[in-house]
């Protein structure tokens, strides 16, 4: 599939921190080893404990829509083409305390709504170099 | 000493749309400073210090070589952020006169989007890829200021059943307070309710008159002790106490759930109110920085004047306009209405309501409050009065 806002439009740089949730096709995070909290976004001490050392959380990628607004007017001339999109921060059902940013798959902008259930679904995309990402994005699966 | 120092002299440069200055950002920055020293009966070879925020281009150096600044001994800025950081600028300086390390400190902030672009703009970047915390956000489309103070307004609004009326409520105060303002660039231009709704949408719920606009110009304040401005030409303005909060950094951070909707204001409340010993209650005139109108609904209520669910009727019916406002509010028209100078034109009109000059004055106003930036962490305000 492509991505929601184009398959030209801006891909992360990779690095330890955010590589499993771009290219492994699960949501991933950073849990800290010693003490299990999840940062999001991921830093490089633990906010819980202090700790250095991290191991990676997955997630089953179910969720719920927490807050959601449709972009018209588009910030970056790549983006032209892409209005009106939504974004979404999702909280996930079997991972507490995280919000992450992301866009609606299959769903129209304007239809996208706080409490609605969703679900991960990846995008395929390459980066310059060749190496393979799957971008996590969101499907709405019910009614508020 | 908290509470010794005090504003005593104000000036701003001509306000101007985006890009029709006929002067460079810098040369803004000296027109303001220039004026807000003479305001003071002072000379520039008197100021010692310069603090402004989210500055890398007017360097306190280059102003005292072009200025004539006298025995310049002390420069700061805030960490973060942009707009609201122009109250923890101000108790920056506030802090430095009372503690001796400078005499006569310049706080300003000068802004030419049409010599440097927007802030939105330029954190956009060009197609590729993006590096570091950003990523999270700008691959999904998320990348400017509006469509994150949208995000948190989007369920606040949800959350406390408060519909578009009152971000209109906001809008049309800012512009009815702007016609009486001929600094205002809205001046001559009023807004009405009908026109508001059929504004396109920048990023729903913000339509087009929710977004401040960008602007060219400057604006400066000069702040000494409170002896040394009983000597000088104007009427001094205390500064009764100011507030700097702890907030998420920059970037997804902003929307994780312990902060999730608001606009990180809670903190600045409490430090604020107990360092004035006063009560929201007790404010007789506020200017909120308005980026977006949304985030001043979530700051009326973190700082203490209402209940979230309240905030429809705090803002109805007129609330806001004018001099005899129930709620006196962004007197000189703000950042919609008067000029985006990153807030600071906030500044000089809450020091002009306790001089009694502003154009919209709420007669006797003493307790003059500024809300710096609400949206960004960390939040500043600061409290004004006689
Ligand atoms: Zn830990």
């Amino acid at each position: 599939m492509s991505r929601v806002l184009g398959d030209d439009w801006l891909l992360p740089v990779l690095d330890e921190g955010n590589r499993e949730f771009f290219t492994s096709g699960r949501i991933v995070l950073q849990a800290c080893a010693s003490c299990g909290v999840v940062a999001h976004p991921p830093d490089e001490v633990c906010g819980g404990c202090r700790g250095r050392a991290f191991e990676p959380r997955e997630s089953a990628g179910r969720g719920r829509v927490e807050s959601v607004v449709v972009v018209h007017h588009p910030v970056h001339p790549a983006l032209a083409g892409a209005v009106p999109y939504a974004i979404v921060l999702v909280s996930l059902d079997d991972v507490p305390g995280v919000h992450l940013v992301g866009n609606v798959r299959g769903t129209a902008p304007d239809e996208v709504e706080i409490g609605q259930a969703v679900r991960a679904v990846f995008s395929k995309a390459a980066l310059p170099d060749g190496e393979r990402l799957r971008v996590p994005e969101w499907e709405i699966v019910a009614a508020v | 000493m908290q509470g010794s120092a005090a504003v005593v002299g104000v000036g701003e440069s001509e306000y101007y749309v985006r890009g029709r200055s006929p002067d460079s950002e810098f040369q803004l920055a000296c027109t303001a400073i220039e004026r807000a020293v003479a305001d003071a009966g002072l000379r520039t070879s008197d100021i010692d210090g310069v603090v402004s925020y989210m500055d890398s281009r007017n360097d306190p150096m280059r102003l005292a070589r072009a200025l004539g600044l006298g025995d310049l001994r002390y420069t700061a800025q805030p960490f973060g952020g942009g707009g609201n950081n122009a109250a923890a600028a101000i108790q920056l300086a506030d802090a430095a006169v009372s503690a001796g390390y400078a005499k006569h400190v310049v706080v300003f902030r000068a802004l030419a989007q049409g010599q440097f672009g927007r802030f939105g703009q330029a954190r956009a970047g060009g197609a590729g890829q993006v590096p570091g915390a950003f990523a999270w956000s700008a691959v999904y489309g998320l990348l400017s200021p509006a469509q994150e103070c949208a995000l948190h307004t989007a369920r606040f609004l949800h959350d406390h059943g408060l519909d578009q009326e009152a971000l209109c409520d906001v809008a049309l105060a800012c512009y009815a307070n702007a016609q009486r303002n001929p600094r205002a660039l809205r001046h001559g231009q009023p807004l009405t309710r009908e026109t508001y709704h059929a504004s396109r949408w920048i990023v729903e719920p913000f339509h087009l008159y929710d977004c401040c606009p960008e602007n060219d110009g400057a604006a400066a304040v000069v702040i000494t002790s409170g002896e040394r401005a009983r000597d000088l030409a104007r009427r001094p303005v205390g500064i009764l106490a100011a507030a700097q909060g702890k907030g998420p950094p920059f970037g997804s951070a902003a929307f994780q759930p312990d902060s999730f909707p608001g606009v990180f204001y809670k903190s600045v409340a409490r430090d604020l109110w107990e360092r004035a010993g006063v009560a929201p209650g007790d404010v007789d005139v506020a200017q909120f920085y308005e980026n977006f109108t949304g985030p001043v609904l979530m700051a009326i209520a973190e700082l203490g004047f209402c209940e979230p669910g309240e905030l429809g009727d705090f803002v109805a019916d007129g609330a806001l306009e004018g001099p005899d406002a129930r709620f006196p509010f962004n007197t000189s028209g703000g950042n919609l209405g008067e000029a985006y100078i990153h807030g600071f034109e906030l500044m000089n009109e809450a020091v002009r309501q306790v001089r009694g000059e502003s154009t919209c004055q709420v007669e006797g106003a003493e307790l003059s409050l500024v809300v710096a930036g609400p949206g960004y962490a960390p939040g500043s305000a600061v409290v004004f009065a006689p």
